[in-house]
């Protein structure tokens, strides 16, 4: 268990207006390993994930990955350092095919320029090809290839899902952030989900972090959970301790209101 | 001194009629997070009806403004009701209601060009040529009466979203859409009102327009300003659609005044980029960081 | 036969200012009011350069495209961090702020207008339409490269554009900038094709205009954009006659385009060789089904 962590939050606090939504959360994310995020709603998970790629600005504390800051970046530089997210409310390009929401995010693997582009000079064609096989490749790893043509919006939900979680992989990201991706899923989809998540960890080499409320899907596939509970850390441990931790049981079984850290 | 007084007291006279564009759009903005660009058209036909219920109905005044003021907020509703509403149905994104209020608003203003003509029309006489004079400075009739009749409106409106149940029932709205629907409160309805409230607003403004100059089927164009009033105050707020307009009428006069009418418009529209720059959400809008 | 070559060129010089906003509108989903703006300086561009300047046309046309270029990146650095509705205030703004500004200039005609700018004729009038071709083909190379990709990313969904590593900033100023150049360069045309402008001319309807071609072809469609951009320019000039009303029928066309077609003519489809092939082969799938239904039911 030695790894050097690949995402460490220190101290990390988000305030909006009076408002302290996140409050002085430190916690870390093994390279290689499926971390969880838990906690009750309104605990901050999204909020973390929204500080994390750079969506929102961190009031106080730092954000490393690989050992760096990268609290002064753009999301989507961050985006293309190696961090990538799925959303809650699922959020594809929604009148673009499947193939074409795939394709757009291979767009780092390209380095043609815009002028290259405006005259289709060789490097163009050279490298649209690559894409293209790229991104032909990623849906036929998730299965989505016999449906690259449809729309995205009309794709079953489960699916889209899939394809939210291939073109965050089409960056090839060392960090994958999942955002309640067993959302409305069936046990039987879960249980391919968990399945998927172990896949892709071990073939793109990843490390995920994963807010969920399915419990049997965050005790199932994550080596390390982290509590949340009104912005505060609750508890933080391996699953077995976090799941027998009192102050965890009461958050979620409903005891008395624990306010204050 | 008696120079800048004058100027200030024609400022806030022509400021009171933005604030009247101004709050209606403002509001509008506030619940739909998008700008009615079919507004000034509104205003545009207010001004049309004013004028014709005085001079084909032959109404008196007063009357000519409740009839100007109801018809705008028919033709308000009933421009959500057919444009708006098919879209909000749809979700669609504001890119395609800003476009439809494009389009309605190049519907309504040729409409009037193509039936009525681009004539501008003068409004018949209501009020004693003369100025009433305190001291050095000469009030206009009727720039008393746009300043009196706007400030009963605005105050109206201002007890109404402050104290009456439906005008709680706006603030939520304005607030959050959807927690405010699921808090039991009809958004539907919600949005009836408020494009009522801002058609009838927009009537008023209207007559008040033609009677100080005159009616013609590109007043709405004019209008432009009540956007500046609203985007300087702070889209979505009243108060700093108030403010704005007034603010707006004053820099506009004391330009007039002491420097050139050519360059009011530059002025006016230079004040709107360097606020939309140094401060997007206005003197008084809310600043909503985007919820992922 | 001089009429008709004329309409043919404002068709052409329509395009290229049309294509513009096929991409900054139809593609990155960005709503601009003051892109008459931009055709005004580039037309005041062109006709300095040649009729003071004394410089060939070729020469006119490149500095407009440069200089409303230039002037949209300084715009774009200003307002293209604004959001939704903002950015269109702000192109109103600039629209209406180039009005008063080329009125207050008397060296170049002050608000009646300039005439006598040089008029080109022979050779120089195909140019308009090898611009326009060379406007399609660099629209449509943009279009299908990874960079215009990012466009339409924006235009779908911004936070996710943004957390696929597309840089949302540079992508919208590649299309302002882009639809600002082409804009300039069909002021340009104008200038010296009718050899009259007026800063009148490039008002706010002007710019309403250019986007209502671009909504009757269908947002994200440069095919759309072509075909609508010919037929918006040469009807009109057909049914002379109407013309008060034409006004009134694009607005309500926009209107009900919007409520009931939102993909315009084209639906949002390209008109190409393989396009054309795939719809013929669904036509035809069509019709067998089709047909067997009927057979079978005969039996």
């Amino acid at each position: 268990m030695n790894v050097a962590p690949i995402l460490e939050l220190k101290g990390l606090t988000k305030r909006f207006g009076g408002l302290t939504a996140v409050n002085d959360v430190s916690m870390s994310v093994r390279e290689g390993g499926i971390s969880g995020l838990i906690g009750p709603n309104g605990a901050g998970k999204t909020t973390i994930f929204n500080l994390i790629t750079g969506v929102y600005k961190v009031s106080e504390g730092a954000i490393e990955f690989k050992g760096k800051s990268i609290l002064d970046r753009e999301p989507y530089q961050i985006a293309n350092l190696g961090i990538t997210r799925t959303f809650q409310n699922i959020r594809l390009f929604k009148n673009l095919s499947v193939f074409d929401n795939v394709l757009t995010a291979c767009h780092m693997s390209a380095k043609y320029s815009l002028l290259e582009s405006f005259f289709r000079l060789p490097r163009f064609y050279r490298e649209e090809v690559i894409l293209r096989k790229k991104a032909e490749s990623l849906l036929d790893v998730m299965g989505l290839s016999d449906r690259a043509d449809l729309t995205a919006n009309n794709l079953p939900y489960g699916l889209q899902r899939r394809l939210e979680i291939t073109r965050a992989l089409a960056l090839d990201p060392a960090l994958l952030l999942l955002d309640e991706p067993a959302a409305g899923m069936n046990p039987d989809e879960t249980e391919q989900l968990m399945r998927l998540m172990e896949e892709i960890r071990k073939s793109h080499n990843l490390s995920i972090l994963v807010i969920e409320h399915h419990m049997d899907l965050v005790m199932g596939v994550c080596d390390h959970i982290h509590v949340l509970n009104f912005g505060c850390t609750l508890a933080d441990g391996p699953p077995d301790d976090v799941a027998n931790d009192p102050k965890v049981v009461e958050a979620y079984l409903g005891g008395e209101e624990i306010k204050s850290c | 001194m008696a120079q800048f007084l004058q100027q200030l007291v024609n400022g806030l006279s022509i400021g009171s009629i933005y604030a009247l564009m101004a709050v209606g759009y403002s509001l509008v903005y506030s619940i739909m997070n998008f700008s009615n660009f079919a507004h000034g058209s509104v205003i545009m036909l207010g001004a049309y009806l004013g004028y014709y219920s005085m001079t084909l109905l032959g109404l008196p005044f007063w009357l000519a403004f409740i009839a100007a003021a109801l018809g705008t907020a028919l033709i308000a509703v009933v421009l959500e009701r057919l444009a708006y509403k098919p879209l909000r149905d749809r979700k669609a994104t504001f890119l395609y209601f800003i476009i439809t209020a494009m389009g309605a608003s190049i519907f309504i203003d040729n409409f009037v060009i193509a039936t009525i003509g681009p004539t501008p029309k003068m409004f018949p006489a209501v009020f004693a040529q003369g100025p009433i004079l305190f001291g050095k400075i000469a009030l206009g009739r009727i720039d008393l009466a746009m300043f009196v009749i706007s400030a009963i409106c605005l105050a109206a409106l201002i007890i109404f979203i402050d104290y009456t149940k439906m005008g709680k029932a706006i603030q939520a709205t304005s607030f959050n859409m959807k927690a405010s629907t699921l808090m039991g409160i009809n958004t539907n309805m919600v949005i009836f009102i408020v494009f009522a409230i801002g058609g009838a607003l927009a009537g008023i403004a209207g007559v008040l327009y033609g009677m100080k100059y005159q009616v013609f089927p590109q007043i709405g164009g004019i209008t432009l300003k009540s956007f500046i009033a609203a985007v300087f105050g702070g889209l979505g707020s009243l108060p700093g659609a108030l403010l704005g307009a007034l603010v707006l009428g004053l820099v506009e006069t004391l330009v007039s005044g002491y420097l050139s009418t050519q360059y009011r418009d530059l002025i006016a529209f230079l004040i709107l980029i360097t606020m939309l720059i140094v401060r997007p959400s206005g003197i008084m809008g809310k600043n909503a960081e985007d919820k992922a | 036969m001089e009429y008709i070559l004329g309409i043919l060129i404002l068709s052409a010089i329509n395009l290229v200012a049309v294509l513009g906003l096929s991409v900054l509108t139809g593609f990155t989903g960005l709503f601009s009011f003051g892109h008459a703006g931009f055709m005004a300086i580039g037309a005041y561009t062109s006709a300095i350069v040649t009729a003071r300047l004394h410089l060939p046309f070729a020469v006119g046309l490149l500095a407009a495209g440069l200089v409303a270029g230039i002037i949209s990146i300084g715009l774009g650095r200003l307002t293209l961090k604004l959001k939704g509705d903002y950015f269109c205030i702000a192109t109103m703004g600039f629209g209406e702020i180039v009005k008063p500004l080329l009125n207050n200039w008397k060296w170049v005609g002050g608000a009646r207008g300039w005439e006598s700018i040089p008029k080109y004729g022979g050779i120089s009038l195909l140019l308009p339409f090898a611009v326009a071709v060379i406007a399609v083909i660099l629209s449509w190379n943009l279009i299908n490269s990874r960079q215009g990709r990012n466009m339409v990313a924006v235009r779908e969904e911004e936070l996710a554009a943004q957390m696929a590593g597309v840089n949302v900033l540079r992508s919208k100023m590649i299309a302002l900038v882009f639809s600002a150049v082409l804009a300039g360069i069909a002021g340009g045309l104008m200038a010296n094709f009718i050899g009259f402008i007026a800063p009148k001319t490039f008002n706010m309807v002007k710019s309403t205009e250019l986007t209502i071609i671009v909504i009757f072809g269908g947002l994200g469609s440069i095919s759309g954009s072509v075909v609508a951009a010919l037929l918006l320019t040469v009807l009109p000039e057909l049914f002379r006659a109407f013309s008060s009303w034409r006004l009134v029928f694009y607005g309500l066309a926009v209107m009900i385009i919007m409520i009931g077609r939102p993909k315009g003519l084209m639906g949002g489809l390209e008109l190409t060789p393989t396009s054309l092939r795939k719809a013929a082969a669904a036509r035809k799938a069509k019709r067998d089904t089709a047909a067997a239904t009927a057979e079978g039911e005969k039996r």
